[in-house]
């Protein structure tokens, strides 16, 4: 990557403090000079955007309060060039269709290394 | 008493948390609808203290599917349904024309197959990523009140030893109804459990 490019922002957004730091310790493998910030939960990331908006967003959809799925509608309606990747355990078809309507991608867990490089595939691939 | 730092009881979480999105997959492909998840709970109890208000359940009577898992360490999975809906899920499964009544002769077999299948799913997919292999007894099933099921369940351990309740709600809302998926481990599983969960944690992190 060209060193004049501003390095990336990414929040991750997840309940799960062990999936957290798996999901920052793989892309910081892949990017070390990316940064991550992160949310325990929908609420949470809708604050931390607006007050800092990243590039990307990692969303989990089971968590308290608001449904990941809720969180990405509403994040992308308002920034439509963030790219949002869906982590979820929760592989229905129905879920899996929504987060494509929503425009993000989804990846199945647990967190493996194969997940989080299409995860990093969907944030630097062509638009 | 703290059986569990903070971060296995999340690392154990996660895991719950992906094999009960197999099992709702698998219940979702039987039913042909979507089911919503519950956030897991997890409990540490002492034998004791398993009672109907652990289990919150809110329903008189529920059809019960129970399976033990052996393997590293052991481990009841109990797939439970309201009585009225054991049936319309069995005759979704047979995916045929049959009158409930004529169902209902065959409400235990599909019962007990519908619970292998979804248990297994989440089982399988547990142990997965524990990197361990469970191996599981045939299903058994029953007609229960949630103080039936809690007095069997508190019957696995003595009175001190302690007992892991991971419990998650499956939501069906096309059929106004929902699920239980409840897994109880004694004390000495569990302290094999957490190794497993340390282990996990030592070679993801």
């Amino acid at each position: 990557m060209p060193p004049n490019i501003t390095p990336k922002k990414v929040l991750i957004v997840d309940d799960s403090k062990v999936s957290r730091m798996v999901i920052k310790a793989h892309i910081l493998a892949a990017h070390a000079d990316w940064q991550i910030q992160e949310a325990a939960s929908g609420n949470e990331a809708l604050v931390m955007l607006d007050a800092d908006p990243p590039d990307y967003c990692t969303m989990d959809i089971n968590m308290p309060g608001m449904l990941g799925t809720d969180a990405a509608e509403i994040i992308l309606a308002k920034y439509p060039a963030l790219r949002v990747v869906i982590f979820s355990a929760n592989i229905q078809e129905a879920v899996q269709s929504r987060a494509q309507q929503l425009g993000a991608l989804f990846v199945a867990k647990p967190v493996t290394e194969k997940s989080i490089a299409q995860a990093i595939g969907h944030f630097t691939g062509a638009a | 008493m703290k059986l569990l730092s903070e971060i296995e009881l999340d690392a154990l979480t996660e895991v719950f948390n992906v094999g009960a999105g197999r099992a709702a997959l698998s219940l979702s492909e039987i039913v042909s609808e979507e089911v919503l998840l519950s956030v897991p709970s997890i409990e540490i109890l002492k034998a004791a203290e398993v009672n109907d208000r652990v289990l919150t359940l809110k329903d008189n009577k529920f059809a019960t599917v129970s399976q033990l898992f052996t393997g590293p360490f052991d481990a009841e999975a109990v797939l439970l349904f309201t009585e009225n809906y054991a049936l319309e899920i069995v005759r979704d499964m047979m995916g045929s024309q049959m009158s409930i009544e004529d169902l209902a002769e065959f409400e235990q077999e599909a019962m007990c197959e519908l619970g292998n299948i979804i248990l297994n799913a989440c089982l399988s997919a547990m142990a997965d990523m524990l990197n361990i292999s469970l191996s599981s007894s045939l299903p058994t099933y029953a007609m229960s009140s949630p103080e039936e099921i809690a007095a069997r369940l508190a019957e696995q351990g003595n009175d001190d030893s302690y007992i892991l309740v991971l419990h998650v709600d499956l939501v069906l809302e096309k059929h106004h109804t929902e699920g239980h998926l409840i897994f109880l481990l004694s004390s000495t599983s569990l302290s094999k459990l957490i190794s497993h969960i340390q282990q996990y944690l030592n070679n993801i992190l």
